[in-house]
């Protein structure tokens, strides 16, 4: 498909990659007892990818999502998104630095339980001050499927539809730079079809671009690139995955891991 | 790590309204015990009998209020772990046997600490009265049955009753018989309030015990009033302008946990009643004792003194538990603030929406709780004086205000601060 979506056209193209790390370090606890969950990770991904994130648990694949995001900060490196560097403001500039950049996916879906469908959707948008185009909202749900539970609050709705709802809610702010984290892992093999051929539109469609973590082999071979986790370390990449290829690699994670680190 | 910290912290709460409540019935119903022993004069009797009847009396119902409403708090918070528990195989039964017993637990272990002040608190009430003279020197304390009966058993059966239906609540479905069966309580206390205010009527002017039905009356129609939350509350909203994102966030919230809301709200409501009520008719009555220049004056000053410790315990005490059932309230709310600041609220974002809701509820809690205190304190007036509205209330109303003002924005702001302090991310995090 090609990228006709109206409103990219308005924007001038940036030169810049969607998101870049360079030599990103986290280290949680201390002393004795810390632990290195990134370990000088660096990383460019360019407009409009679609990028899977495997590796096995405890590999690092959430905090690399966290510190890209600008949820968490890194000990020491720089990440940049949509070319600008995330500043080592307070949270309050890191949010607002957020807000027009970066949509986040969870797998926990983190929708208020106050708010309907609806207004779950508009809150990004209401939290930064910007206008709410009713007719766009509705849109947005109508082609999650979602048309007619905009009342509906997320104690009503089933796994798969709450997380079409945070998908409508990363999508309707316009961000440049999609994170989710392991979105399908609470949903059933066909909703988590139905996310996944979402996150691919709105790569393919609207010019966005997805980074995904996810340990479904048949998830990642939805991207376009697969980038592989070990200990907090890159440990390889696929291209154009296939399920099977996938599968293959991680099985052959595990043998080139350093023994003990 | 989450759920030990917010373990103890959770039962400090419940533990703490248990060990207050408990602690102000066993000290005003042990000078029942005091009156009761052989040997005492008749009026030394009469005067702490008295004393104890009224404001045990009122005391006691408030205390009895206050317990379920933290513990309803509570419970009501963890209707998630409950959930949790139910699917990993527990009974309804099991569940329900679990929150009460644990009720049960902190209720008597609250109600055992309450022991020692509770004497220590009685022996000073004893030695003011001894110094305004109205209780003979000769009069020894003692803490016997009834205090301890009352203590214990006013404790257990607040808990226990708040604690069982706050269960059946959170464990059952059925929506809509809950909100009848909390619409007929409603009014249940409502019309039990207006005849206790009622029955002032029936007192004589001079009557030691006068003061007794319109500050019951002034607590019930607290309660009752509590229990329609929901309605006062939309009736607010729908008269606030609440501009921004906060605003807007906070009016959603407070319509939809309006229900859960009425804990806090009696608490504001109760507290506002009672202090308004009885402070404003402690001034009265003090005023008026001053004006018949019955008593003489170092025996008038002295008596003032204690009546105004009474109710300042009583006010005091309130105060405390509106404190307590913020914070507990507040404190629990780490996700939900987490998943607003995940969907892009700045953490100032996040306390004007905490600083909206306790401006709504100050105000609903104000209004609601100064009608009730003028429902008891207007039949009181009439009695004891000529007046319908005593020149007293407006000083001491203001400074109710302030007070609730104060203490309900200041609780809810201060908490949800340190709440913010947890990243947002590891907020929401399930609780291992
Ligand atoms: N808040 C924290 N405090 C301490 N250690 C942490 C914290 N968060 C993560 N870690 C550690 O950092 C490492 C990486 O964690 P991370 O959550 O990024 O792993 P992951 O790859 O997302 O794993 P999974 O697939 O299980 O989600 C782990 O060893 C984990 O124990
Ligand atoms: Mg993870």
């Amino acid at each position: 498909m090609l990228r006709t979506g109206p409103r990219r056209q308005q924007d001038p193209e940036p030169a810049a990659e969607a998101l870049r790390l360079v030599k990103v370090t986290k280290t949680y606890g201390s002393a004795d007892s810390a632990v290195t969950a990134l370990d000088g990770v660096t990383l460019g991904l360019g407009h409009g990818t679609f990028t899977a994130v495997m590796g096995p648990s405890g590999s690092g694949k959430s905090t690399l999502l966290q510190c890209a995001a600008g949820l968490d900060r890194p000990d020491s490196g720089i990440v940049r998104v949509d070319g600008t560097e995330l500043t080592g403001g307070g949270e309050a500039e890191l949010t607002k630095f957020r807000r027009g950049r970066i949509g986040f996916v969870f797998q926990q879906y983190n929708l208020l339980e106050t708010l309907t469908v609806a207004q779950n959707t508009v809150l990004p948008l209401k939290l930064a001050g910007r206008r709410v185009e009713r007719r766009r909202v509705r849109e947005v749900l109508t082609s999650l499927g979602l048309g007619d539970r905009l009342g509906h609050r997320p104690g009503q709705l089933s796994g798969g539809q709450r997380q079409r709802v945070a998908i409508a809610r990363a999508l309707v702010a316009e961000p440049r730079v999609i994170f989710a984290d392991e979105p399908t892992g609470a949903l059933d093999s066909r909703s988590a079809r139905d996310v996944l051929g979402l996150l691919r539109q709105s790569v393919r469609v609207h010019g966005r671009t997805v980074v995904m973590v996810t340990h479904d082999p048949v998830a990642a071979s939805y991207a376009d690139t697969v980038l592989f986790l070990a200990d907090g370390r890159l440990a390889g990449r696929l291209d154009a995955p296939t399920a099977d290829a996938v599968a293959e690699r991680l099985a052959h994670l595990g043998d080139d891991l350093p023994a003990g680190v | 790590m989450r759920s030990i910290r917010q373990r103890p912290g959770r039962f400090l709460a419940t533990l703490l309204s248990a060990f207050l409540g408990a602690g102000i019935i066993m000290t005003f119903n042990s000078l029942h015990d005091t009156a009761g022993q052989p040997g005492v004069d008749p009026v030394s009797s009469e005067t702490l009998s008295t004393a104890a009847g009224v404001v045990g009396g009122y005391g006691t119902l408030l205390v009895f209020f206050a317990i379920a409403s933290t513990l309803t708090v509570n419970v009501r918070q963890r209707a998630a772990e409950m959930e949790l528990l139910r699917c990993s195989g527990a009974t309804p039964a099991q569940i329900k046997r679990m929150v009460v017993g644990e009720a049960v637990a902190v209720a008597l272990v609250g109600a055992a600490l309450a022991v020692g002040p509770a004497m220590l608190g009685g022996r000073a009430l004893l030695a003011m009265f001894h110094d305004s003279g109205q209780v003979a020197r000769s009069v020894e304390y003692s803490f016997g049955t009834v205090a301890c009966l009352t203590g214990f058993g006013i404790t257990l059966l607040a808990a226990t009753g708040a604690a069982f239906l706050a269960v059946r609540r959170a464990t059952a479905g059925g929506r809509r018989r809950r909100g009848r069966a909390r619409t007929v309580w409603a009014y249940a206390a409502l019309v039990a309030g207006a005849v206790a205010v009622s029955s002032t009527f029936a007192f004589s002017a001079t009557d030691a015990a006068l003061m007794a039905p319109p500050a019951q009356g002034a607590i019930l129609l607290s309660v009752g009033c509590a229990l329609r939350a929901p309605r006062l509350l939309s009736a607010v909203l729908d008269r606030l302008p609440l501009g921004g994102a906060s605003g807007w966030l906070a009016v959603r919230n407070l319509r939809e946990r309006a229900g859960q809301l009425a804990g806090i709200l009696m608490s504001l409501i109760m507290f506002t009643a009672v202090a308004t009520a009885t402070l404003t008719m402690q001034a009265v009555e003090s005023d008026a004792v001053a004006a018949s220049g019955a008593v003489k004056s170092v025996d008038a000053k002295n008596l003032e003194t204690l009546n105004v410790t009474v109710v300042g315990i009583i006010v005091v005490f309130v105060c405390v538990m509106l404190v307590n059932s913020l914070y507990a309230a507040t404190s629990y709310r780490e996700r939900e603030f987490g998943q607003q600041r995940l969907a892009g609220a700045t953490p100032g974002q996040v306390l004007g929406t905490v600083w909206a809701e306790g401006l709504v509820l100050t105000v609903t809690g104000v209004c609601f709780g100064t009608l009730a205190a003028l429902a008891g304190i207007v039949p009181f007036t009439l009695v004891r004086t000529d007046r319908v509205l005593p020149g007293q209330m407006l000083p001491v109303w203001l400074a109710v205000v302030a007070v609730a003002a104060a203490v309900t924005l200041g609780t809810a702001l201060a908490t949800a601060r340190r709440v913010l302090r947890t990243p947002a991310v590891r907020a929401v995090a399930p609780a291992a």
